[in-house]
């Protein structure tokens, strides 16, 4: 009896207005502001939203990492300067890995520079972007049968543009940038993800040319 | 030979005091051919009596069809402006040269280098076995019975040229109607 007085109660209750817990967590998802928590977003439309002005906010403030291999560094200073000023599509210098989101491969890459590469490239922080120069990080250009230059780079890195010519003059460097800001714009950019979920393929690669591999075991990036 | 003067008056005194063969290349530039033994006393003697202070350069040739490695070791009088080369050659199979480095500490460099890229030894030289090259397991790259071309498509990943690629020879040929002479063809690709 004393059971079926309670199921009444909750019942009247109920039809008063006061919600089940259900009834909560549904209003809880309805009236919450839409992004919870940084980089959590609710709904597919928010994500949308929010996706396109923080691709927007990238693409104009590429920081690139001041690190050259080969002669296409010198290409470089040229497109940074006042004659092509590369500061104008908010591209520039960068001091350290971490604060960089571009690592700009320029030229031939000998198998000694490759194992500083890729530490370099692992320190960056995501989203990171790998744009290559000339013809030699292609197919090996003209140093396509030497000993200590590795032939074809995205065996080794994600590469996301590639820029031919040996060397590309500084207005191909900058064409190349701005198809990379393309690519970062529809989301098509960004080698970091593609680099953490085949990590075994790259390593098994860089592992035929790195022969001896001192790398940190737990190396966390 | 009144303008070779001085060349005559060097190589001249040089064969004298050691037993060597030599000519003037031309001016301002004497070569010497000296053995293997003799190299260390002979550029002492130019350092310290002659006053070729300055070691240029030293060079190696690797003459596989003879079994050989020639050194170079060039060095300059900044007095007179007179180059001095001094050639002597080495067995290729067990290459071990005299070290000079205690005569000009550049040569260490030098002699750093032949030993990883032509795999010469020098007794007593002072630095790290690796130079320039990075966990190298092969033979001495600079040799000449290295294949580097076989040792780049064993070892590096490459990439397939496209299928339309054309022999350039044949392309310029076709276009220009001209004929091609037989020994300019043999040096086309394939």
């Amino acid at each position: 009896m004393d059971n079926n007085k309670n199921i009444e109660q909750v019942s009247k209750i109920k039809t008063i207005g006061i919600p089940t817990q259900e009834e909560i967590k549904q209003a809880q998802i309805d009236f919450s502001p839409r992004c919870t928590s940084a980089g959590r977003v609710n709904d597919k439309e928010t994500q949308k939203m929010v996706e396109y002005i923080m691709n927007f906010a990238r693409k104009h403030s590429l920081f690139v990492l001041a690190y050259g291999t080969g002669c296409g560094a010198i290409e470089i200073p040229a497109t940074m300067t006042s004659r092509y000023d590369a500061e104008r599509f908010g591209m520039r210098g960068a001091a350290t890995p971490r604060q960089a989101d571009v690592l700009l491969i320029t030229g031939y890459l000998s198998t000694k520079t490759l194992k500083r590469v890729i530490r370099v490239y692992e320190q960056m922080q995501d989203p990171k972007y790998v744009i290559a120069f000339g013809s030699c990080t292609i197919n090996g250009g003209m140093y396509f049968d030497s000993y200590n230059t590795i032939n074809a780079l995205d065996r080794y890195l994600p590469v996301d543009v590639y820029i031919a010519g040996c060397m590309p003059r500084p207005e191909s460097v900058i064409n190349g940038i701005v198809k990379l800001q393309g690519l970062i714009q529809n989301g098509n950019a960004g080698g970091g993800k593609c680099y953490k979920d085949n990590l075994d393929w790259y390593r098994e690669n860089q592992q035929k040319v790195i022969k001896n591999w001192d790398f940190p075991d737990d190396y966390n990036w | 030979m009144s303008k070779l003067k001085k060349e005559n008056k060097i190589l001249d005194k040089l064969k004298n005091v050691f037993d060597i063969t030599g000519e003037i290349k031309y001016k301002k530039r004497v070569s010497i051919k000296a053995d293997k033994k003799n190299v260390s006393s002979i550029l002492l003697f130019l350092k310290n009596q002659k006053g070729y202070i300055h070691l240029n350069h030293i060079s190696c040739v690797d003459w596989i069809e003879e079994n050989k490695f020639e050194l170079i070791y060039i060095v300059w009088n900044p007095n007179n402006k007179l180059t001095v080369l001094v050639h002597t050659r080495i067995d290729r199979e067990n290459p071990v040269m005299e070290n000079i480095d205690t005569i000009w500490d550049q040569a260490n460099t030098y002699e750093r280098e032949f030993r990883e890229m032509y795999g010469i030894e020098f007794p007593g030289l002072v630095g790290r076995k690796e130079f320039i090259l990075e966990d190298w397991d092969n033979i001495p790259p600079m040799r000449r019975d290295f294949d580097s071309q076989k040792y780049a498509l064993e070892n590096f990943a490459t990439r397939p040229g496209r299928e339309d690629a054309q022999d350039v020879r044949e392309a310029i040929q076709k276009r220009s109607g001209e004929e091609l002479p037989d020994f300019a063809k043999k040096y086309s690709r394939d």
